[in-house]
């Protein structure tokens, strides 16, 4: 029985199944359908430049700055998107939990590819975007999925912990929606890390150690501009670069290990 | 908040056995005053209130299926045949004890899981069928028939929430029919529907019945043991307290209520 059940053949099925669905479903009922995955962080992005760009004027000293912020917004609601759907979808599932016996694991990864799908389409925007603004295509470009695998892990590490948790205190849904704001303000996304810097070395360092943070600011050096801050290049240690990625991938083998255990209950409990 | 669990395995053996069940319990924890969330939980643990309280559902069954056999589970309400049922079918743990499942088992705790009234009919369709482990593929070749079955052909692209309850049944249910299992686990499934579907199901357990598959069936409709089981076994309070004859089990289960 040990044997990852990814790998039998009607969790495949199910996966891909419930993933459509799932895609289908958040955006039903829409006039404009499926256009949300893309029309939505644009419309975010559009209120930050107005307001970051233009009125208060951050980042004049970042190369193709528009650009440098869509990519920070488009990860940024990735993770948003993956984590608070993630804790919900065993809960909201429930009706297939308490009826049919399969890994519940699949609920989770579920939820989470459909966020990555919306990444993808939005990258592809970002993509475009860059092209436009002048930004010249580079063979780091190929490096990006590896930092969205990076943040991947975190974002379902702290599903399957949190949404395990979920089940029997409702209440971390809603404490998990407060703490995604104060992370938003915790992030360089609409702020340059650089006047952090300029404030408080120290700040930015922790900052960086963030692995949300890492992750963002390396897409955007090997996507847009190397004129930028990264974790390795501010903190010039290795031991400093590990940390962010030792926290994703613990947080994924704790998630995994706790949600296991779990499981077996959520059909009692939910 | 360690909690003790039992054994649940799914073989494939040549064994004549389906199912063994070994001194099976089960409990559930019922939240006493209000468990439920954060605050709670905190305010019963710093006041060394439990919180919740043990129900025992299950109290040591113990019974062996035989391939082949059609079996009727009866009880009245609450003695734990859907619990029962829960276990065999691997939604619930064993608390203690031990079940055996020699084969794939496929289960109906209700028809249509995971029907959504907001996918059409279609939709629902493939994603029901994914719930019974049929690939794309596989439902593509058996689609037309699944509607043509189901009487329900004008409406695949409308929505599920625009059919009658009705129609999701006659729906849900010719997508089951088409589940191949070497175990059949059928709870109450039958207890709706017309004169006609009600037809429809009984010429689908007839020729169940005639393929020598192994089924286990929660009912309260004795005609139904009594006309297909070929075993039954009465629960009551948790315990096995009759397992034998359909026709004495159904004199039993009747007796219950005079």
């Amino acid at each position: 029985m040990n044997i990852p059940n990814v790998l039998y053949r009607n969790n495949r099925i199910l996966l891909k199944e419930l993933t459509k669905t799932d895609f289908k479903l958040r955006y039903q009922g829409s006039m404009l359908g499926y256009l949300w995955a893309l029309l939505r962080p644009l419309m975010m992005f559009a209120i930050l430049y107005v307001v970051f760009a233009k009125l208060l004027r951050f980042g004049s000293d970042i190369p193709h700055y528009p650009v440098y912020l869509l990519t920070g917004t488009v990860l940024w609601s990735f993770f948003t998107e993956c984590t608070s759907q993630g804790i919900q979808a065993i809960v909201q599932r429930g009706d297939l939990i308490r009826k049919i016996a399969f890994p519940k694991y699949i609920v989770v990864a579920s939820t989470t590819f459909t966020a990555l799908i919306n990444l993808a389409i939005n990258l592809a925007v970002v993509v475009i975007f860059a092209l436009i603004n002048g930004v010249t295509p580079s063979l780091t470009w190929l490096l990006v999925p590896v930092f969205i695998f990076e943040l991947y892990c975190l974002a379902l590490g702290i599903s399957f912990l949190f949404g395990a948790i979920n089940v029997r205190f409702r209440d971390i849904a809603s404490i998990w929606e407060v703490l995604i704001q104060a992370l938003f303000y915790a992030i360089p996304i609409i702020y340059p890390i650089t006047m952090v810097a300029n404030s408080s070395t120290l700040a930015a360092k922790i900052i960086l150690l963030n692995p949300i943070a890492q992750v963002i600011q390396d897409v955007r050096y090997n996507l847009i501009t190397t004129e930028t801050v990264t974790t390795w290049n501010f903190l010039e240690s290795p031991v400093a670069m590990a940390v962010p990625i030792v926290i994703a991938g613990a947080m994924l083998v704790v998630g995994a290990i706790y949600f296991r255990k779990q499981s077996k209950f959520f059909a009692e409990e939910i | 908040m360690k909690r003790k669990i039992g054994v649940r395995r799914e073989v494939r053996t040549e064994s004549e056995n389906a199912i063994e069940v070994k001194n099976l319990h089960k409990s559930f924890r019922l939240p006493t005053e209000k468990a439920w969330g954060l605050k709670q939980a905190i305010f019963n643990r710093l006041r060394g209130i439990k919180g919740y309280k043990d129900q025992k559902v299950l109290k040591g069954l113990d019974f062996t299926i035989k391939k082949g056999e059609f079996i009727g589970i009866v009880g009245r309400n609450g003695s734990g045949k859907s619990t029962l049922l829960k276990i065999l079918a691997g939604i619930y743990y064993p608390e203690k004890g031990e079940v055996i499942v020699n084969g794939s088992l496929i289960p109906f705790i209700e028809l249509g899981v995971g029907f959504n009234p907001e996918l059409t009919g279609r939709e629902n369709v493939y994603l029901n069928g994914a719930l019974l482990g049929f690939s794309n593929k596989e439902m593509g070749e058996m689609y037309d028939d699944i509607w043509k079955f189901a009487e329900l052909e004008q409406f695949q692209d409308q929505k599920l929430k625009n059919y009658s309850s009705g129609m999701q049944v006659r729906l849900a249910f010719s997508i089951a029919i088409r589940a191949r299992g070497d175990i059949l686990v059928l709870d109450e499934v039958l207890a709706v529907g017309d004169a006609a579907f009600q037809q429809k199901c009984n010429d689908y357990f007839e020729s169940l019945k005639e393929h020598g598959q192994t089924i286990i069936l929660v009912t309260h409709s004795m005609e139904n043991v009594r006309k297909f089981c070929t075993r039954a076994i009465m629960i009551e309070d948790g315990k096995i307290v009759h397992d034998g004859e359909p026709e004495k089990v159904a004199e039993d289960y009747l007796k219950l209520f005079k």
